[in-house]
């Protein structure tokens, strides 16, 4: 039955899309989006696309927006790049060039670099959304950083785990570039505050059959805080055989991945017991966040994560800032982006993300969480 | 001393599912000389069917493996009826560019049923035994004993039925089997269904510690033709002791050297095999 429905609705996408193709002769505006649409990150990139989607179809409900007088609707045009930079690179010039696209959404930090060496030249905008802080600190005018940068969590996560859990670290990260650059940030900090790095054996998370032999070469070195995150899903599977294997300690929980979604795989937050990480959405309070949770779960009938939230707003603010500007250049949305935030309704916008720094990077809280007692807890940073 | 008692259960409950992913394509190998790079694909579709008989139907473990051996053994039927037997007076090529097409369009056909999200599937077995420190869950004990009966089963099989020998007789020599009588279409259905009902065999045992998502396939294939090339294209006792030879290599290399260089280990030992025995461990053919 659910097949059938799924079936279904895949039908119906199809022919709505085809309608919008037949309609685009006229008033339309083009978005482009390239990101994992198959392969093993296939599902965040479609986490990524239903942010971004669910944010074109709430505008075009409502009426689309106007331009000079003349009224449009969003039209998004996404295209998987399997994760590889040389194929979104290629996705992203198609995008220009076949639908004169204004603004890229990339959702990792591999086709992010990669876009950035042609994307000023080329006159198009990056919404970028990786935390890896290099992306806007290189100078490139045209992109914007979506979520906050990682080494934030460095220093709060190194504090904290310090304080509360010991001074040896053993790190049991990812082999991919993002996981690479937070696990090298991670050990400078924690050697630089004075904690020891007992063990350092990253994992391909990704394609690894199994985690039990690298899990136990780092639980031998006997550690008190574990290192581990990539995808929310595989970490749990890390977390779960490291706990199989008799590891007491508690966890520092890269930003990739989500303690709600780690818990899920990891069989329960007991198991996660002193893990830190990022807050997930879910623990939000707040009406904007609530509200968003409300409207997604009833579209996609799951719980949306932080990737989608992100997108969702960034979306809504590039859609505002065309309104507002009245105009499709990308220098103008550039410059109209951070005024669009601040503008824009708090129901658009999940994190109450209000300012954007010089380089082009949204300027949010830095957040930390504590599974304490079989829940997720937001501590203060101190 | 447990370190290492628990890096020899490591290697092999991942030599256990590497042999039984390696076996499906060595028997096919063997007897149709087709390298079917599907078989990765009907592996993912085998955890995908055991997930959808025990989460959408509700049936037992149990009931869901064997659910899903059947309709595995089924896909892999019609793939060789609509695909490769219709191929078979094309050139060799024709047949791999075939293959890659089941393998894309398996894929796609998942995920746009069930999506590209990460699954799990809860085992009955979800104990952990524990030795003085070395530490075997109920489900990898369970993986290694499964591979066992289930090779020692396919053995029994060969040797001791009429219909397993003419699968070996198609192996040893095709021009053989011909003369004698033996009906081609039915021994290569055949062997596709066993390599079907292998690959949704090793799928679901596996499951339960993994996570069953539509590109879950890659990691294994990738591995299951290094160990068919390492034992010998076609040999079933080779697939068996490739896969340990990798599980092993993985295993031990990824906890004594680095895990880092796991990979680099297995294939490292591939390249010296293969300049030692370019032919593979064993000879060709289902001995």
């Amino acid at each position: 039955m659910k097949t059938l429905r799924k079936l279904g609705s895949a039908i119906a996408v199809a022919t709505v899309s085809m309608g919008m193709t037949a309609g685009a002769l006229a008033e339309e505006v083009n978005i482009g989006f390239t990101g994992p649409l198959s392969g093993g990150a296939a599902l965040y990139g479609e986490n990524v696309l239903s942010g971004i989607k669910m944010a074109a179809e709430e505008v075009n409900a409502a009426g689309g927006i106007d331009i000079d007088g003349t009224n449009y609707t969003v039209n998004l045009i996404a295209l998987d790049d399997g994760y590889s930079p040389a194929q979104a690179a290629t996705n992203a010039k198609r995008l220009k060039k076949e639908s004169g696209v204004s603004a890229v959404f990339v959702p990792h930090s591999g086709g992010i670099f990669a876009l950035q060496d042609f994307n000023e030249k080329d006159d198009f905008l990056i919404m970028a959304y990786t935390s890896v802080p290099s992306v806007t600190q290189k100078g490139n005018e045209l992109t914007l950083r979506i979520p906050p940068t990682f080494d934030g969590y460095v220093t709060a996560f190194t504090d904290y785990a310090m304080k509360h859990d010991g001074k040896k670290l053993g790190m049991g990260g990812a082999t991919h570039e993002y996981a690479k650059i937070w696990a090298g940030m991670m050990k400078k900090q924690w050697t630089a505050e004075g904690g020891e790095v007992v063990a350092d054996n990253p994992m391909d998370y990704n394609k690894s059959a199994d985690f039990y032999t690298g899990v136990s070469r780092i639980i031998s070195e006997a550690p008190d805080v574990m290192f581990v995150g990539g995808a929310s899903e595989p970490t749990g599977l890390v977390v779960q055989q490291a706990r199989q294997l008799g590891f007491q300690g508690s966890f520092i929980v890269m930003d990739q991945a989500k303690l709600d979604e780690v818990a899920e795989v990891a069989g329960g937050l007991e198991m996660m017991e002193g893990a830190i990480g990022v807050v997930p959405l879910s623990v939000y309070e707040t009406k904007p966040a609530q509200d968003f949770i409300k409207r997604y779960k009833a579209k996609y009938s799951k719980m949306p994560g932080s990737e989608a939230a992100y997108n969702y707003l960034a979306m809504h603010a590039l859609i505002e800032a065309m309104d507002k500007q009245n105009t499709t250049e990308a220098k103008a949305l550039r410059a109209g982006v951070p005024e669009a935030l601040k503008s824009m309704d708090d129901s658009k916008n999940p994190y109450e993300v209000k300012e954007v720094d010089a380089g082009g990077g949204f300027i949010t809280e830095t957040t930390l969480a504590v599974v304490e007692d079989g829940k997720i807890v937001q501590k203060p940073i101190e | 001393m447990n370190l290492f008692f628990q890096q020899i259960i490591n290697g092999m409950t991942l030599g256990s599912i590497y042999g039984l992913v390696a076996l499906g394509l060595t028997l096919v190998y063997g007897i149709l000389h087709i390298p079917n790079f599907a078989h990765g694909a009907l592996y993912m579709v085998g955890a995908f069917m055991t997930y959808f008989l025990m989460v959408d139907i509700g049936a037992h473990y149990w009931v869901a493996m064997a659910g899903s051996a059947i309709i595995v053994a089924i896909v892999a039927v019609l793939s060789e009826r609509l695909v490769f037997h219709p191929l078979r007076n094309s050139p060799p090529i024709h047949d791999k560019i075939a293959a890659i097409g089941i393998l894309l369009f398996l894929e796609a056909l998942v995920q746009m049923i069930w999506g590209a999200d990460f699954r799990r599937i809860s085992s009955p077995y979800t104990g952990i035994l524990n030795f003085d420190g070395l530490i075997i869950p109920e489900q990898r004990l369970l993986i290694i004993v499964g591979a066992f009966v289930l090779v020692a089963a396919l053995q029994l099989f060969l040797r001791k039925t009429m219909t397993g020998a003419t699968i070996i007789a198609m192996a040893q020599n095709r021009d053989g089997a011909f003369l004698v009588g033996i009906d081609a279409n039915r021994v290569a259905m055949m062997t596709f269904a066993i390599s079907g009902i292998l690959a949704a065999f090793a799928a679901t045992l596996y499951a339960p510690i993994n996570l069953v998502y539509p590109a879950m396939g890659h990691v294994v294939i990738m591995k299951a033709f290094v160990i068919i090339i390492l034992g010998g294209m076609g040999s079933i006792p080779g697939a068996i002791v490739g896969g340990m030879i990798i599980g092993f290599a993985e295993a031990f290399g990824g906890f004594y050297i680095s895990t880092s260089y796991k990979d680099i280990i297995a294939f490292g030992l591939l390249v010296v095999i293969l300049s030692i025995r370019p032919q593979g461990l064993f000879t060709k053919g289902a001995h």
